[in-house]
């Protein structure tokens, strides 16, 4: 019997090693070393020179830095929610049994699958610049001429309105939620009386709490990640006037174009720092709103 | 010399077995080739556009024709991505073997062993500099060692759109005499005539050109102030920055200068090669790139203005070197290279003015420069200043490419209104004090 | 959130029993026919008024290619007036002597070697997770989700440190190692939560037979998992084709880069703002991923449905 565990343990490991030599090179090992150079300066050149908390310091003082975090966080607190009641509401627009409801949920996937890629960066930038599709539009509708791309008060609603293009992904998972919740339970709250804006609070948002919070989880650590749009947009700038200059933009630069290693694994860690203590306020607070049915999870 | 797909296919196959082991970074190895006959391959890299590409590819066919056992990889990049790759190779000991060079980056490459000293290959005539001016070749030589050969040189001008002056009624200074307050004077009067291009965009008579370092410095030479000191420090302070930059506050306030949000929004063209802004300063190799790019035949190119009339206090800058990587196995090949991109009258044929006016005297006579051309405007006009030119290139300081890069993005700032010259300033020596040091 | 929205408050709603009388009934039945007709229309519309939003750039995008530069940016019209491909000649021209093949063939190349290496690794991987007790697996579970939730900048500039003092920076290596060692924790978890919803009678009834985890796994499960290999491949690819971060750092050649960086250098390298052909590039640089679309759209909606798995 203990042969055949060792013999199990050996199996188990040989068959993990893929993963066990990546996530030991590739991740945990490179977080530490990233750790390690938070603490330092270092430029490729020279070997890194410790610092303490000088980076840390630094950073506060940087007005870009404060800046990225504005736009990021706008992006974020924005972005994410609007996305997801867009979402939600074209997922209960399509939870039902009518014909041609695949055609519509694909047709809205869609732009999920393109929309963080470079070429739609490019269509983005094309229809909002000066005399624009958008431009025009706009006009008509009774916004100021000129157009988003050089406007930076307008160039993070552009930004917005391309995640919340997106939406796409997070619908089809709601969908899929939208479809357990049991058809009895509406039909009861019907003879009832009971309108649909409490259907909707007291029946669909409860049932689908679990997929509106891993919708929100993902969405959230997603929208932290956002960078080719912003980088093709800004034409690699993070301008104009810093108004696309996010998180991950301001990194790369300092990181890979100053070289300014420490400065930016600085960065880096305080980025999982947050987003981890996002991940944990979600996950902490979810017993409080996240209804699981008896099946478990 | 790189082969990526091989490399690539190794690890699919050393991973398909399911080791772990990444295949490592054997050097790539290239004969030391003295003699003709062995094939030699040698990496070859500028920053530029397509139009340079176009004009490479040109030359370096040329090349091969001649010399048949060198095989030259080619590639290029956009100026920042350029130097980003050259510091990443530099700190992987992994350069290109010919790459061409900015004075900028030349000290800062040069402090940490990184190119090679030619000096031999000159002493053994492999590169021939006997068609150049010598006190041009000295902009290569640091700590007495020759890292970089200039292939041309540049000096700031002045480009104007007649037909934008002939739309807006307005006549461009004198080129001798003007000052930077008449300078100002002529953009307030373009954008106060109000005309407006066949799209409806306003016309203008320049952007801030505060939004430039380089301007910044020739400024400082006509003040009399030397911008960096020999032992690699700042010769200017904060009060220098802030003067330099309130020279436009009244134009920036009148919104008189060209929009800042329209010039976001061409990039990467920009207002004055969207034929909506009437002057712009610049070097005076950019001539072929405006003509172009604007479509406008008629630019012409004129002296700067200056802070004490006829006083511009010009300096011939090398636009571009020639560099070795220190860590060539190629050293004779790459050298080779080197002198024919340099001396072939061919190639100064095929590049004309574009990067410069050439520095080699065989490739000047090369270049045609027939009646009105872009070539022949470029090299009148560097003849027409060539009294002008009374200061030597200051040598940029360690960081210099960073602080540049920071100034620009600092200027786009200052034309949203988002920053103050104060706040620039002292943003601006807070970035330059960490990326000198 | 409000606080009302307890788990407590749903359930009550079914309490109460409803028994319809037989009038009623069949007179409700007479409305509700007329009523899901016009539900019906008003559905359609409204969905069909979505998609025209939704799709607009795409289409818009698609028709600006045969349009002269010129008249793209201006123009919101979806019908060109003089359609011609002179647009897809210029893109085809490539940048600068480096042709559009060369960029679309290491696309290609890294989008395959991804596929490549994730389905090998992280099946193997997921195998040891979802089949095998031994001791530590749990805890590696644990850190192989809480890898999912992890912002990768904080890896990437010590790999890179590593990778250029290896003369790797330049080369596919740095961007392809890690699809072959199951870094990407997103496809390991999806094959574990699939393994684990197989029947274990199966395995069990090969252990019986003498066979070990090798051959369990190669004749038994990887057959079984098809649909979850399928999915991986066609996200794997997709992610990859569109990755431009990782090409961004890595790669300075341009007869290395795949279409992202192509078409970054296309937009910011020639002055000539040519939109048209600059729409061509990024179209042609969209289109297998349309085309896995179209082909895999059932795998791909039902693996974003069942998984969670993003764009």
């Amino acid at each position: 019997m203990r042969r055949r565990r060792a013999a199990e343990t050996r199996a188990g490991y040989a068959f993990l090693s893929p993963w066990l030599v990546g996530f030991f090179l590739l991740t945990a090992g490179p977080m530490l070393a990233s750790l390690y150079l938070a603490f330092t300066n270092y430029n490729l050149f020279n070997a890194p020179e410790w610092v303490g908390l000088d980076n840390f310091v630094r950073l506060f003082q940087d007005p870009n830095y404060i800046q990225a975090w504005k736009v990021t966080g706008t992006y974020v607190l924005l972005g994410t929610p609007l996305k997801l009641i867009s979402a939600l509401a074209v997922a209960m627009l399509l939870n039902n049994s009518r014909r041609g409801q695949g055609f519509y949920r694909s047709a809205f996937y869609a732009p999920s699958l393109i929309g963080a890629s470079v070429s739609i960066a490019i269509v983005w930038k094309a229809m909002f610049i000066d005399n624009g599709i958008v431009d025009q539009v706009g006009q008509v509708l009774g916004l100021p001429a000129g157009g988003w791309v050089g406007d930076p008060s307008r160039t993070m609603p552009m930004l917005v309105l391309l995640t919340v293009w997106q939406f796409g992904a997070p619908m089809v998972i709601f969908l899929a939620g939208l479809k357990q919740v049991p058809t009895e339970l509406y039909e009861a709250a019907s003879v009832d009386g009971a309108g649909p804006v409490r259907k909707f609070v007291k029946i669909t948002l409860p049932m689908l709490s679990p997929v509106l919070f891993f919708n929100l989880l993902l969405e959230t650590i997603h929208a932290f990640q956002i960078f080719a749009s912003a980088f093709i947009i800004s034409s690699g700038t993070g301008g104009p006037a810093r108004s696309t200059l996010f998180y991950t933009l301001y990194l790369y630069f300092r990181g890979f174009r100053d070289f300014q290693m420490g400065y930016a694994s600085a960065m880096a860690w305080i980025l999982v720092l947050v987003v981890g203590a996002i991940s944990f306020v979600l996950f902490r607070t979810q017993n409080r709103w996240v209804h699981y049915s008896g099946e478990g999870k | 010399m790189k082969r990526p797909v091989l490399k690539a296919a190794t690890v699919v196959a050393v991973a398909a077995l399911g080791l772990a082991a990444c295949s490592g970074g054997e050097a790539d190895t290239s004969g030391a080739g003295v003699d003709d006959d062995t094939p030699v391959t040698i990496d070859f890299t500028w920053w530029g556009n397509d139009d340079r590409a176009e004009r490479y590819n040109e030359a370096l066919e040329l090349f091969s024709e001649q010399y048949p056992n060198i095989t030259v990889n080619g590639t290029f990049a956009a100026f920042p991505d350029y130097w980003t790759q050259r510091s990443t190779e530099a700190a992987g000991r992994n350069l290109p073997d010919v790459m061409q060079f900015d004075l900028s980056y030349l000290r800062e490459f040069n402090q940490s062993g990184q190119l090679l000293d030619l000096q031999e290959l000159l002493d053994d005539g492999t590169i021939d500099t006997s068609g150049f001016d010598p006190t041009l070749l000295e902009a290569g030589v640091l700590d007495g060692k020759t890292i970089g050969i200039p292939t041309s040189t540049n000096t700031l001008g002045m480009f104007y759109n007649p037909e934008l002056l002939e739309q807006t009624g307005t006549e461009f200074p004198d080129a001798e005499t003007y000052t930077f307050d008449e300078y100002n004077d002529f953009i307030a009067d373009v954008a106060a005539a109000g005309e407006q291009t066949a799209d409806g965009y306003g016309i203008y008579g320049a952007g801030d050109y505060t939004g430039t370092f380089w301007f910044f410095i020739q400024w400082l030479l006509q003040n009399g102030v030397t911008p960096f000191e020999e032992d690699g420090t700042l010769g200017f302070e904060e009060a220098d920055v802030v003067e330099f930059l309130n020279l436009t506050a009244d134009l920036r306030e009148a919104g008189a200068t060209y929009p800042v949000e329209r010039g976001v929004a061409l990039k990467p063209l920009g207002g004055f090669t969207a034929n909506e802004s009437a002057s712009e300063m610049s070097w005076d190799n950019f001539l072929a790139g405006y003509v172009a790019d604007s479509g406008t035949e008629t630019i012409e190119i004129t002296q700067i203005p200056s802070v004490e009339p006829g006083e511009k206090a010009l300096f011939l800058k090398p636009s571009m070197l020639y560099s070795i990587g220190a860590n060539t196995e190629a050293a004779a090949a790459s050298a080779t290279l080197v002198n024919f991109l340099l001396t072939d009258p061919e190639v100064g044929r095929i590049f004309g003015t574009s990067k410069g006016v050439p520095a080699d005297a065989d490739q000047r006579a090369a270049v045609e420069t027939e009646e009105g051309s872009v070539d022949a405007k470029v090299i009148a006009y560097e003849e027409a200043v060539a009294e002008q030119v009374t200061e030597t290139t200051p040598i940029p300081v360690k960081g210099f490419g960073t602080i540049e890069a920071k100034w620009l993005e600092l200027g786009e700032n200052l034309g949203y209104g988002t920053i103050t010259p104060e706040q620039f300033a002292e943003e601006w020596f807070a970035e330059a004090d960490l990326a000198i040091m | 959130m409000s606080p009302t929205m307890t788990p407590a408050d749903a359930p009550t709603v079914t309490d109460r029993p409803h028994v319809p009388s037989e009038a009623d009934s069949l007179a409700l039945r007479r409305r509700h026919v007329a009523a899901s007709r016009v539900r019906s229309v008003v559905f359609h519309t409204v969905s069909l008024a979505v998609v025209a939003v939704i799709l607009y750039p795409a289409v818009w995008m698609g028709v600006s290619t045969l349009k002269p530069s010129a008249e793209i940016i201006g123009s919101v019209s979806l019908i060109p007036t003089n359609p011609s491909f002179d647009n897809f000649v210029t893109a085809f021209e490539g940048i600068a002597g480096v042709s559009f093949w060369t960029f679309f063939l290491n696309s290609l190349l890294l989008a395959v070697g991804s596929v490549v290496g994730i389905t090998i690794s992280c099946s193997v991987s997921a195998y040891a997770f979802a089949r095998i007790e031994f001791p530590g697996r749990n805890v590696f579970f644990a850190l192989m989700i809480g890898t999912l939730l992890l912002p990768f900048h904080v890896v990437i500039i010590p790999q890179y440190i590593v990778f250029n003092q290896l003369g790797l920076v330049g080369t596919y290596v740095p961007l392809l190692i890690g699809k072959f060692l199951a870094s990407e924790a997103f496809f390991v978890f999806l094959m574990v939560q699939f393994m684990r919803n197989l029947p274990r009678e199966l395995d069990e009834a090969a252990r019986i037979d003498g066979a070990g985890h090798v051959r369990i796994f190669g004749s038994i499960m990887l057959p079984l998992m098809k649909p979850a290999l399928v999915t991986s491949s066609i996200f794997a690819f997709i992610w990859s084709w569109n990755d431009f971060f990782g090409p961004l750092i890595y790669l300075s050649s341009p007869s290395t880069f795949p279409l992202p960086l192509a078409l970054r250098l296309f937009v910011d390298q020639t002055t000539t703002s040519d939109y048209g052909a600059q729409m061509a590039m990024a179209v042609l640089a969209l289109l297998p991923v349309l085309l896995f679309f179209l082909v895999f759209q059932r795998y791909l909606v039902e693996g974003v449905a069942t998984q969670g798995l993003k764009g």
